[in-house]
């Protein structure tokens, strides 16, 4: 799973959210390291629906515009916990391993 | 108001270029999206920003990726952009072959030159190859660039596609030094076919690597890997006769060979071209698109025999014009084929890699 794809599951987690809601909580979420551009977002959420990972939740009408919600699937739910284990687990090897010499910073 | 298109608009046309199945199906929601990640909620500030500003170059380029990536399509994508994915793909792995062919070369010639030939041969490099006084480096690129290309090719095969593509970018540049040098040294003796040549074989498989995507289905390893010394022999065989039964004027150069090969694997693809098996119309657009660059490697190399070191040979036009027209009838066999391709394919899987 690409990290974009984990920050917009994560995003997803705790409820639907529509386009420009998710790209806002990807770069919170991120601390500001991943900014999705629409047609990226787009490019991600098409790929996750056609897993299955995320669906339609409902539309919303918005300044004369219907603003689409999106939510996680049970299979969404069960891929972002497993990734979210999975880099938990990574992390804490890394912690470990940075632990057991110290952090070595150059210059 | 000033009759100018406004914001919403411009990104709609930005969104043209999107494939119409996905634009039906996401374009208001992307215009949606697009338009709240600039509105600010101020009346006047909106107004100005809805008549006045452009998307930006970024948003832009990611919706030409995302097309890219649609057209060339891969899992899970409508048959006809599956097709249109698929034979790219395979363009590129046979464009890419040429190169490691010749990368194939550069080490039989390096060995013959070491006298580690069995046969104990030792032909002149190429005359192209011939070093100018005082640089050596050109010729050292030039086989440097030649062992990237089988390095890249292994690598795409196998799955590596970043590795593909960034090795791919450096042999590029390699060969595009040896030719810029070549031009200005004036050692060059067929610019237009070594020009033509870079961009069909380097700048448009580098560009159209793009095929290979986190949705594209792997590549059939082995068929591909016993591909690549199997057409060398087919190539080098012929060539090494010719050579060493004194025919070698009867060897086409690289642009005839080009044609005469793409025109053999359309009449060897015929049969299965016209059984209507499931899979083939893919093959058939696939010779489509390679006799589409061998017929323009063969026509810009018309320039060299129009000028140069060729003009002594009028029948090197007649021979060219005849590899062409033999290049056209064999890819009207499997012409009907490939347009077929793009409405008869099957289903392609749907088994869509997440994010």
């Amino acid at each position: 799973m690409t990290g974009q794809a984990f920050f917009v599951l994560t995003a997803l987690a705790d409820g639907p959210r529509h386009g420009y809601a998710i790209v806002g909580d990807v770069a919170e979420l991120s601390q500001g390291r991943v900014k999705l551009k629409i047609g990226s977002l787009y490019g991600v959420l098409g790929r996750l629906a056609g897993a299955g990972l995320i669906e339609p939740d409902r539309e919303e009408a918005h300044d004369g515009r219907l603003r689409r919600y999106y939510r996680l699937t049970r299979d969404g739910r069960k891929a972002l916990a497993e990734e979210a284990e999975l880099r938990a687990a990574t992390a804490s090897v890394v912690r470990a391993r940075l632990g057991r010499r110290g952090p070595q910073v150059a210059g | 108001m000033t009759g100018e298109p406004g914001l919403e608009q411009r990104y709609r046309r930005v969104l043209c270029l999107l494939p119409g199945y996905y634009r039906e199906q996401w374009e208001e929601d992307m215009v949606a999206a697009f338009l709240d990640s600039w509105l600010t909620g101020y009346p006047d500030t909106d107004e100005y920003v809805l008549e006045f500003c452009k998307p930006g170059w970024q948003e832009v380029a990611s919706v030409i990726l995302l097309a890219g990536r649609l057209y060339l399509g891969g899992a899970g994508a409508p048959r006809r952009y599956f097709a249109w994915g698929q034979a790219v793909r395979y363009t590129v792995l046979a464009l890419l072959m040429v190169h490691a062919v010749r990368g194939l070369d550069g080490l039989r010639l390096v060995f013959l030159a070491r006298g580690l030939h069995p046969v104990g041969i030792v032909p002149a490099p190429p005359a192209a190859m011939a070093p100018v006084p005082g640089i050596a480096w050109p010729v050292g690129a030039w086989y440097l660039a030649g062992y990237a290309w089988i390095v890249v090719f292994a690598a795409l095969v196998l799955g590596h596609y970043r590795a593909a593509r960034g090795l791919a970018a450096m042999a590029a540049a390699l060969d595009l030094a040896w030719l810029a040098q070549g031009q200005l040294t004036g050692a060059l003796l067929s610019p237009y076919g070594s020009w033509a040549f870079w961009m069909l074989h380097d700048l448009v498989p580098v560009l159209a690597m793009a095929a290979f995507h986190r949705d594209a289905p792997p590549v059939a390893r082995w068929p591909w890997l016993l591909a690549l010394p199997a057409t060398y022999l087919l190539v080098a065989v012929p060539e090494l006769a010719a050579t060493a039964t004194g025919h070698q004027a009867w060897v086409p150069d690289l642009p005839g060979q080009s044609c005469i090969l793409v025109a053999v694997l359309c009449v060897a693809h015929t049969p299965r071209a016209l059984s209507g098996r499931a899979g083939t119309g893919v093959w058939s657009l696939t010779l489509v698109l390679l006799a589409a660059a061998a017929a323009a490697y063969r026509i810009a190399s018309f320039g060299d025999y129009l000028q140069g070191h060729y003009l002594q040979d009028p029948h090197l036009i007649n021979v060219g014009l005849a590899e062409l027209l033999i290049l056209v009838a064999a890819v009207a066999l499997v012409a009907p084929s490939a347009a077929r391709a793009q409405t008869a394919m099957p289903a392609a899987p749907l088994h869509p890699q997440p994010g």
